[in-house]
């Protein structure tokens, strides 16, 4: 089972890594981007940019960032948001304030705890009235997005928008998930034939870890602490730094291949 | 935008081969067949623990009292025991075992949707929390303080090894599932997949949901018209997917889904998302309004959703069939409340008989017409199940019966 699909544009946010330049400056091994930071959403007002709940903030820049090099307006493709924590501030404020003050439960925060609550503000915001859909897999959050991407784009026309991202956690949650950066890539995915595609690849079911080619040292430690970053060896591949191929191994379930398809 | 090409029915053929389904209004499939037929509804009084509201829940017993085995103890939470309740009725354990030796553990999906997951969990964990704000080592479960807890669980106790995937979109998590697994399906992901649904009641939903003053302090009474809000549930339901079946209860004829791109915790006014999925859904099936016999509404019974589903309704069907909600009966079961409704519609399907809403006395002249107030015997060829939520999240999912 091979899925062909071409890749029309990527983005990514992180400390360090504001965006696809940056990302190809530290493919480089020139370092991080500590003095730059991400361009601010498009999407939303000064005043909902500083309302926004931590998971709108953290994935907007990334996933407009891919759409721009798309060449696509947000609302035009179908959008898989995948991240195995969700929002942790707001799981902080949530069960802080329910074992303290239950009657006191903000209505607007808890609305904005569901797991898709970045993905529909994505809808909103960009105008999105298609598919737009929140997935997880823990630390698996990467390889269950793109699962979610391969199927839909051997099924549909549309192209799909993936984010995947994971952020720090705050209190007693950060024993459990110690993740101390947070990051956000994405990548606009659409079946193969587009003239003005980034890179075109080709995905195999796989089960074991193959041995990627090893990142320059910030990356590869970005992929030891966010689970998220796990995809960096793919973004890799899609800006050309290696040959591939790359694997994306489940903890629990199949894995990913990825490689540029032999013509 | 739903997709605009066409999937030929033959080609892409995925059938229901097993289900299953326990909430408050029964644990199996007969235990809720009896419960429609003799009009009982699973709903209580709360009686919650930590929770003081004057309200009416769907509460499952003896979740409790389920105890793990050892090697399952890093999974232990309500979310969980209420799934692994779930597992254990209707032979579905069994019925996924057989499908493991059909297929291979490699080739099975399993796609579960979910809202709570094991945030019961973490809030108790919270409550506990000593002064060096750390959890105490009891709460120490990496596996159980994310929403893949209840996917990642499922896989494990039946053996998969495919694709595993949660799908957490609020109230239509567990109704985009199917879609999902008929994508890895047709993808050849996957050649088998089982789908379900897992939510749990907590003080996060019930809390929450009154902060957003949308619980009734009564049952709930769906598309009624002193309907004061909704009433929470809890449930776990499954079901099994197959492309070529050795016995059907029913086809996934279509899905449709789309978003309202309109505000994080009310529906569009019009409905334009709920029907955007619900003509997606028929466009994919191939059918037009009037093939389908019956419609389980999402009804949650709260004064603006109802309101909105039936508008939403009445723009697709120009003649609109028999519906109704079955949340009388088991309470809104938010992630749980697609596959819910999917075992709801597909028992519709199998039995010819079509629920009407509990606690349905005086409907509002908008839906008289078609929202049922007495169940009526009839043997219908499709069924459209409807689930909506928060983030403006909407799901249409059409069954159509084998051999119609």
């Amino acid at each position: 089972m091979n899925i062909d699909f071409d890749i029309l544009g990527a983005g990514i946010c992180a400390p360090g890594l504001p965006d696809w330049e940056a990302l190809l400056t530290a493919l480089a091994g020139r370092g991080l981007s500590e003095d730059r930071k991400a361009q601010p959403s498009a999407l939303l007002s000064p005043r909902e940019r500083r309302r926004a709940p931590a998971a709108v903030k953290l994935s907007f820049a990334a996933a407009e960032q891919a759409c721009a090099m798309a060449g696509l307006e947000p609302a035009e493709p179908v959008a898989v948001f995948s991240s195995g924590m969700g929002d942790l501030q707001i799981t902080d404020y949530m069960c802080r304030t329910l074992a303290e003050q239950p009657d006191l439960l903000s209505p607007t925060r808890f609305h904005n705890s569901v797991h898709n609550a970045a993905s529909g503000y994505w809808s909103i915001g960009a105008g999105a009235t298609g598919d737009v859909t929140a997935v997880s897999g823990w630390r698996d959050s990467a390889l269950v997005g793109l699962l979610e991407c391969l199927s839909r784009i051997h099924h549909e026309q549309q192209p799909v928008l993936l984010v995947v991202y994971d952020d720090v956690a705050c209190g007693p949650m950060r024993d459990l998930w110690p993740t101390e950066q947070p990051f956000c890539a994405a990548m606009v995915m659409a079946r193969p034939g587009n003239s003005a595609a980034v890179s075109r690849l080709q995905a195999t079911v796989g089960r074991d870890r193959d041995p990627h080619d090893e990142l320059p040292e910030p990356l590869q430690a970005r992929i030891v602490d966010n689970p998220a970053a796990r995809i960096l060896p793919l973004m890799a591949l899609v800006a050309g730094h290696t040959s591939g191929p790359v694997t994306l191994a489940g903890e629990q379930g199949l894995s990913l291949e990825f490689q540029v398809p032999i013509p | 935008m739903i997709c605009d090409d066409f999937v030929d029915q033959d080609e892409f053929p995925v059938h229901v081969t097993s289900m299953t389904l326990s909430c408050a209004a029964g644990q199996g499939l007969a235990a809720l067949r009896q419960a429609l037929a003799e009009q009982r509804s699973g709903l209580r009084t709360n009686d919650f623990p930590g929770c003081e509201l004057d309200t009416w829940i769907g509460r499952v017993s003896g979740v409790e009292d389920i105890r793990f085995d050892p090697d399952l103890a890093e999974y232990d939470c309500r979310n969980n025991r209420l799934a692994l309740i779930g597992l254990e009725q209707d032979g579905f354990v069994q019925a996924a075992e057989a499908l493991r030796k059909r297929y291979g553990r490699e080739r099975i999906a399993c796609v579960i949707g979910t809202s709570t997951a094991g945030i019961g969990t973490t809030e108790a964990a919270y409550r506990d929390l000593g002064e060096d704000e750390h959890f105490d080592p009891a709460y120490l479960l990496p596996r159980v303080h994310t929403p893949h807890t209840s996917a990642a669980f499922v896989a494990r106790v039946l053996g998969l090894n495919g694709p595993v995937v949660t799908i957490s979109t609020a109230c239509s998590s567990s109704a985009k599932v199917f879609a999902t697994a008929a994508r890895l399906v047709d993808a050849g992901l996957a050649d088998a997949a089982v789908v379900g649904g897992v939510d749990s009641l907590c003080l996060s939903v019930l809390y929450g949901f009154h902060s957003l003053e949308l619980v009734s302090d009564q049952p709930c009474r769906p598309f009624d018209r002193a309907r004061k809000g909704l009433s929470l549930g809890e449930g776990a339901g499954f079901a099994i997917l197959e492309k070529t079946p050795e016995q059907s209860l029913g086809r996934l004829l279509g899905w449709g889904e789309s978003s309202d791109a309109h505000h994080m915790a009310s529906p569009h006014p019009e409905g334009a998302g709920a029907g955007a999925a619900m003509a997606g859904a028929l466009k994919r099936a191939g059918l037009d309004p009037q093939a389908i016999g019956y419609i389980n509404c999402h009804g949650t019974a709260t004064p603006l959703n109802d309101q909105v589903e039936a508008r939403a309704i009445r723009r697709i069907f120009p003649t609109p069939p028999p519906a109704a909600s079955t949340k009388g009966w088991t309470g809104h079961t938010l992630g749980a409340a697609g596959i819910a409704e999917s075992v709801f519609s597909l028992l519709a399907l199998n039995d010819g008989y079509l629920p009407a809403g509990l606690n349905l006395t005086e409907p509002e002249p908008d839906w008289e017409d078609f929202i049922l107030l007495e169940p009526v015997e009839k043997q219908i060829d499709a069924v459209l199940s409807n689930s909506f939520g928060f983030g403006g999240s909407n799901c249409a999912l059409i069954f159509g019966r084998e051999g119609a």
